[in-house]
């Protein structure tokens, strides 16, 4: 009889953990991906290079990157986006909030990661940011992408007329912003990054590595709400 | 059929399990994402589990920034259609072998899951079958699909809905071998 009710009593616990399995199973198989940027970019990797989450691989940070604060902070936030993938709109929305928060204490560097698959006009913004760089310096490569994430409805839908607009908007010489366009020269820096976050680990944008005064770092996909951000960095500084 | 659900949900041990299994299946599609950083994160000196769990939570809130509002919605969906599909499925195998012992029928666990998975007569089985499809549902998220594989987050509700019913009928229907 107390067989019996052994026996009985561990139906439900295995049925749970059946359903844990089945549960853990789909979870694995959609790796977490929540957005169509991140699959899209796991496919147009695909085939080409093995996935790896190396971080070291990372290029380092340094004066060629572009920096939104100080290199040397005791938080470097190395973010990886796309100009029109709308959860990176998100995301610079939220760093922007990051470093106005925590000032010297955070750094914010952004690499090219276009997703030519689903936004063949995201490498073309990349690019014009990089010209905004070149004809105004750091200020104005920040600029171009605040305004440039201002006013596109992502997902590929920016009119790519407006690309030397947003250059007169924020100052800069519309014909010499033209004439960087037309040149096509900054076409290898955006790849080199684009290599560089797949070296890394970088399956879908965004995707930032938070690296740490003492040269750790931690992987963070997604647009991940300011509050995460901030429980992360606190605890960071506290210690 | 509507009886037997409210019946069922009546006990607080079911709606506890339902419960339970929809806030895991919410709590793994927004953490996974993430496990890494949480992991990189534990490793930090001074980061005890407190600081982990104030993370922990405060990531659940990309279900507001990380998510689509249909992504989000489906994900909430499927998550609750889950919780109410295993605690029926609970429910249906301690019946059936309440069902068993009755019949003289040695139940061994085994016996259960086996039985569940679909061998044996028609009217006994497949019920893991079709909760683990309805489950591969929101899984195979291939990405070559025109929607990037949202596709299956709507089949995936239709298949747990269909699930539901499946269960919710082999619960009301007496356990025979029809002819």
């Amino acid at each position: 009889m107390a067989q019996n009710n052994k026996k009985s009593s561990m139906g439900v616990p295995l049925a749970i953990i059946i359903a844990a399995v089945i549960i853990g199973g789909s979870v694995l198989l959609t790796s977490g991906n929540s957005s169509g940027e991140n699959r899209s970019a796991s496919r147009q990797n695909s085939g080409s290079h093995e996935q790896n989450n190396d971080l070291d691989r990372m290029r380092p940070v340094s004066e060629s990157d572009h920096i939104r604060g100080n290199l040397g902070a005791a938080v470097t936030i190395v973010e990886y986006a796309d100009p029109e993938c709308p959860f990176c709109q998100r995301l610079h929305s939220t760093l922007i909030d990051v470093t106005e928060e925590y000032g010297d204490t955070v750094a914010w560097v952004y690499r090219h990661f276009p997703l030519d698959s689903i936004h063949p006009k995201a490498r073309i913004e990349s690019h014009a940011i990089e010209c905004a760089g070149e004809l105004g310096g750091n200020d104005s490569f920040w600029d171009y992408i605040d305004e440039l994430y201002r006013i596109t409805p992502a997902n590929n839908g920016l009119d790519l007329a407006l690309l030397p607009e947003i250059a007169t908007t924020i100052g800069l010489d519309r014909e010499a912003f033209e004439s960087c366009q037309a040149s096509g020269r900054y076409e290898e820096v955006i790849e080199n990054d684009l290599q560089d976050g797949i070296a890394t680990g970088v399956r879908g944008t965004p995707f930032s590595v938070i690296v740490l005064a003492d040269g750790t770092k931690l992987p963070m996909s997604g647009a991940q709400p300011f509050s995460a951000i901030k429980s992360l960095i606190d605890t960071v500084i506290a210690n | 059929m509507k009886k037997t659900f409210i019946k069922i949900f009546s006990s607080p041990k079911n709606i506890v399990l339902a419960v339970s299994v929809f806030l895991t299946v919410l709590l793994v599609a927004l953490l996974i994402p993430n496990v890494s950083l949480i992991g990189s994160f534990l490793k930090l000196p001074g980061t005890g589990i407190k600081e982990v769990l104030v993370l922990v939570v405060n990531l659940l809130g990309s279900l507001g920034t990380n998510f689509t509002t249909v992504t989000a919605s489906y994900t909430v969906v499927i998550a609750i259609i889950f919780g109410i599909n295993i605690a029926l499925m609970v429910h249906y195998i301690k019946k059936f072998k309440e069902s068993k012992k009755q019949g003289g029928a040695a139940s061994s666990t085994l016996g259960i899951i086996v039985g569940a998975f679909g061998i044996g007569c028609a009217s006994c089985g497949s019920l893991l079958v079709t909760t683990a499809l309805s489950l591969f549902g929101i899984s195979g998220s291939l990405t070559f699909l025109p929607f990037g594989g949202q596709e299956f987050g709507f089949i995936g509700v239709l298949l747990l809905g269909y699930s539901t019913y499946l269960l919710l009928k082999k619960i009301t229907n007496p356990l025979v071998c029809k002819i």
